[in-house]
C-alpha cells in the first residue's frame, strides 16, 4: 500500500467505506508502526475498521475485549499452574530436584491476545484490536505502555520478547472514561465523526444490499433528523444498518407509518428515546 | 511539499498550537515529520489529517487544531467543512492548482513566516475566548449569601464555574458483586486455593470477598414555575453540576414533569428549559406521574432532592399521598426551599407543611452559600440525618 488512497480503495473492496481522515488514520498506523486509537459515538464502526484492515491485509485478527477488572493473566500472559504442579509432582516421583528455570519455561506459559500477538511468526504481522480500552481501569493503561511503545512484553521469571514484525494494533474507546495522556502519546488519534448523509447511504447500500433504494434515501433523511433530537442514545451506523435491515426483512419499500413503528426498536433503545423518535415518525 | 524542511514545518505547526492551548510534545512533532515522509500530502486537505491524526490527542481539542490550521491555510477552503460536506469536497479542486507547492502560495512565503499576524490573532482570541480560567475565590465568596434573584447573568456563569469545581465525595450503596479483598465477611475460595498453590496446597492466607459499592443515584426535581422563576437559572447550573459529577437523574416540572438529564448530558445547557416553563405548579400531581412512570423505579433507594417553594395548586392531601409514596421508595429525601433561609419562616403554605413529615431535611436554598450546604447534604447521606419537623 503506497498512499491513503490505495488503503481507502482496499478498505471500499472489503466493504468498509472510509473516509480521508480514517484512511490517513490507517495508512499512517502501518508505515509509522504506531497503534492507533479510534474515539467516536458509540456505532460510528470502530470495531468494524479493525475488522476490515485485517481482512485486507490478510493478517491474523487478535481481539481483545476490556472489561472492568482486566488482568495481566487475562491480557498479556499467564502461568499454567496446574501443568507446573503436576511437573513438580513427577519430577518428586522420579526423585529428581527441580529449580525455578525448570518450573517457568516457554513450554508452562499461556499466551494471551497481546503476547500471542507479539510472539506471531508469520508472513503478515497480526492485527490487535483492543476493544472499548475506556471499560479497563486506568491501571491496566500502564500494563500496555511497554507493548504499546516498543511492541515488546516482559516476562519476568523469561525475559523480554520482542516482535519481529511490529504488530497492527487498533485501540477504540466509547469515551466512557478520559484515557491518560501517556496513551494517547503513544498512539496515533483518530476521532470519526457521524457520516455525511452522502456516504451514510453508501455505507447502508454496501451493508444492506437487498433494501430498496427509496427506502435507503428516506431512512438515511430520517435518521438525520432523529440525530438532530436530543436522544440520551443518538441512533449510531450500527443501529440505522439494524433499522434498514430489519425494515428490507419485513419488504418494506419505502418508510411507511405502520411497519416503521415496529421496528423502531432497532433504532432508539430506550422508553424516552422510543417515545421522540416515534414521533418525528408521526410528523414526516 | 517539496523543498520544505519537514522538521521545521511540524515544529513551526506544534509551536503555534501549543500557542493556541494544544497541549504536543516532541513526540507528536518526530511523528508529524516522520508522517509528511512516508506521505507527502498533495492537497491541504490531505495535509490536514495527517496533522490532526499526529498531533491531536483528544476530541476537545480538535476545535482549536482546525483554528490554527484554518489561521495558517486561510486562502485555502476550510478542509473540516469539506470534508462535512461530503465525498465531492469542493476543498479538493480549489487546492488542487497548488499541487506541490501550497505553502508557497499561502502568502507569499512558508507557514511560520507570518508568525506576527497568527500572534495578533492568538492575543485577541484571549481576549475573547472562554477558555481563560478565571479563579477568583473572592468574587464568589463575596456573592455567597447574596440571593439569587439580585445576580446578573454574569454572576450566575462565576456560580456555573464554582458549581462545577466541586470535589465532594458522593454517596454510596452496597452492591450485589463482591470482589476479592483483605478483609471481608465471605472467603473467596476460588483465590484462598489459586494462592494456595505457591504453597504446594496448603491454605495458608485466605482472600476474603466483600460487596463492591457503587455510587448512589441521586435524583434532582426542579421546580420550574413562575414563583421560582429568580432560582432556576442558577438550579439550572447546579442540576448540570450534578449530572456531570454525580450522574444524578434530573427532572424539571412546573404543571408537567420533564426528564432532562439526556438533554443536559449534550453538554451544553438547555436554553428552552420545558415547555410549561414559569407556568402553575402541580408539585403533588408530578410527583404522583413520575413515580407512576417508567422512570419511577429511579427514585428507588435513590437520593431525592426536591427543589421548591412549595406553593401548589394541588390539595395538601395529594401531596400527602405523594410524599409517603416517594418516603418508601427513596433512599433520603431533601427539600431545598429558597424561602428558607429569610428571616422568620416558617413552613406554612399548606402543600408544604404537609410534604415536611416524610423530608430528612428541609434545607434553605437561596445562596450559594446555601446550595453548597445542599451538595453537602447529599454527599453526607451515609448516616440516616434526624428529620426537620416529626409528626
Amino acid at each position: 500500500m503506497h498512499d491513503a488512497h490505495d488503503v481507502r480503495r482496499r478498505l471500499g473492496e472489503q466493504g468498509y467505506l472510509a473516509d480521508d481522515g480514517m484512511a490517513t488514520a490507517l495508512f499512517l498506523a502501518l508505515r509509522l508502526g504506531r497503534p492507533v486509537l479510534l474515539e467516536g459515538e458509540p456505532g460510528v464502526g470502530k470495531t468494524t475498521a479493525a475488522k476490515a484492515l485485517a481482512r485486507v491485509l490478510a493478517a491474523p485478527f487478535l481481539r481483545l475485549q476490556c472489561y472492568e477488572g482486566l488482568t495481566a493473566a487475562e491480557a498479556l500472559y499467564e502461568w499454567n499452574y496446574q501443568r507446573q504442579l503436576l511437573a513438580i509432582r513427577l519430577a518428586e516421583a522420579r526423585r529428581e530436584t527441580l529449580t525455578d528455570a525448570d518450573l517457568f519455561t516457554a513450554e508452562f506459559l499461556q499466551e494471551r491476545p497481546i503476547l500471542r500477538a507479539v510472539r506471531h511468526t508469520g508472513p503478515t504481522p497480526p492485527v490487535l484490536l483492543i476493544d472499548e480500552i475506556d471499560r479497563a481501569d486506568d491501571e491496566f493503561e500502564a500494563l500496555l505502555f511497554e507493548f504499546l511503545g516498543e511492541a515488546a512484553v516482559t516476562v519476568p521469571e523469561l525475559g523480554t520478547f520482542v516482535a519481529q514484525q511490529p504488530p497492527v494494533v487498533v485501540l477504540t474507546s466509547n469515551r466512557s472514561r478520559e484515557l491518560h495522556d501517556a496513551l494517547r502519546r503513544r498512539c496515533l488519534y483518530h476521532w470519526i465523526d457521524y457520516p455525511e448523509p452522502e456516504r451514510a447511504a453508501e455505507i447502508l447500500r454496501r451493508n444492506v444490499p437487498a433494501a430498496a433504494e427509496p427506502l435507503i434515501a428516506s431512512a438515511t433523511a430520517f435518521l438525520g433528523h432523529a440525530r438532530d433530537l436530543r436522544l440520551e442514545k443518538p441512533p449510531g451506523l450500527a443501529e440505522a444498518i439494524d433499522w434498514v435491515g430489519a425494515l428490507s426483512a419485513l419488504h418494506v419499500g419505502d418508510l411507511v407509518r405502520g411497519e416503521a413503528l415496529a421496528t423502531l426498536g432497532a433504532l432508539a433503545k430506550t422508553p424516552d428515546d422510543l417515545a421522540a423518535v416515534a414521533a418525528l415518525l408521526e410528523e414526516t | 511539499m517539496r523543498g520544505v524542511d519537514r522538521a521545521a514545518f511540524a515544529v513551526a505547526l506544534v509551536r503555534r498550537l501549543r500557542a493556541a492551548g494544544v497541549p504536543v510534545g516532541l513526540t507528536g512533532a518526530g511523528d508529524l515529520a516522520e508522517a509528511l515522509r512516508v506521505h507527502p500530502p498533495v492537497t491541504t486537505t490531505a495535509l490536514y489529517w495527517t496533522a490532526r491524526i499526529t498531533l491531536v490527542g483528544r476530541h476537545d481539542e480538535i476545535a482549536a487544531f482546525d483554528a490554527v490550521f484554518g489561521a495558517l491555510f486561510a486562502d485555502q477552503s476550510p478542509p473540516t467543512g469539506a470534508a462535512r460536506r461530503g465525498p465531492a469536497a469542493p476543498g479538493r479542486f480549489a487546492a488542487a492548482p497548488a499541487t506541490g507547492q501550497e505553502p508557497a502560495t499561502d502568502g507569499g512565503g512558508l507557514p511560520w513566516a507570518t508568525l506576527p499576524a497568527v500572534v495578533a490573532e492568538a492575543d485577541t482570541d484571549d481576549d475573547t475566548g472562554p477558555a481563560l480560567p478565571e479563579r477568583r475565590p473572592s468574587a464568589v465568596e463575596a456573592l455567597a449569601d447574596r440571593p439569587f434573584d439580585d445576580l446578573d447573568a454574569d454572576q450566575l456563569a462565576l456560580l456555573a464555574q464554582w458549581l462545577r469545581g466541586f470535589g465532594t465525595t458522593w454517596p454510596t450503596r452496597r452492591t450485589r458483586r463482591q470482589a476479592a479483598h483483605r478483609r471481608g465477611p465471605a472467603v473467596n475460595l476460588r483465590a484462598t486455593l489459586a494462592r494456595a498453590r505457591r504453597t504446594g496446597g496448603e491454605l495458608m492466607t485466605p482472600v476474603c470477598l466483600r460487596p463492591v459499592r457503587e455510587p448512589r443515584r441521586i435524583v434532582l426535581l426542579c421546580d420550574v414555575s413562575q414563583s421560582m422563576q429568580a432560582q432556576t437559572a442558577a438550579y439550572l447550573h447546579l442540576m448540570r453540576a450534578l449530572r456531570d459529577h454525580a450522574d444524578a437523574e434530573v427532572f424539571t416540572f412546573a404543571t408537567s414533569l420533564t426528564r432532562m438529564t439526556a438533554r443536559l448530558a449534550s453538554g451544553a445547557l438547555p436554553t428552552d428549559v420545558a415547555s410549561d416553563r414559569f407556568g402553575g405548579t402541580r408539585i403533588a400531581a408530578n410527583l404522583q406521574a413520575l413515580l407512576d412512570s417508567h422512570h419511577g423505579n429511579l427514585v428507588r433507594g435513590a437520593v431525592v432532592v426536591i427543589a421548591s417553594d412549595g406553593w401548589d395548586s394541588d390539595p395538601p392531601s395529594a401531596m400527602t399521598t405523594a410524599m409517603a409514596r416517594m418516603r418508601r421508595r427513596a433512599y433520603r429525601l431533601i427539600w431545598m426551599n429558597p424561602r428558607a433561609g429569610e428571616p422568620g419562616f416558617a413552613p406554612r403554605v399548606a402543600a408544604m407543611a404537609a410534604a415536611l413529615p416524610y423530608c430528612d431535611a428541609l434545607l434553605p436554598a437561596g445562596t450559594f452559600h446555601a446550595l453548597a450546604e445542599v451538595v453537602t447534604a447529599i454527599s453526607s447521606t451515609v448516616s440516616r440525618a434526624p428529620r426537620a419537623g416529626t409528626g
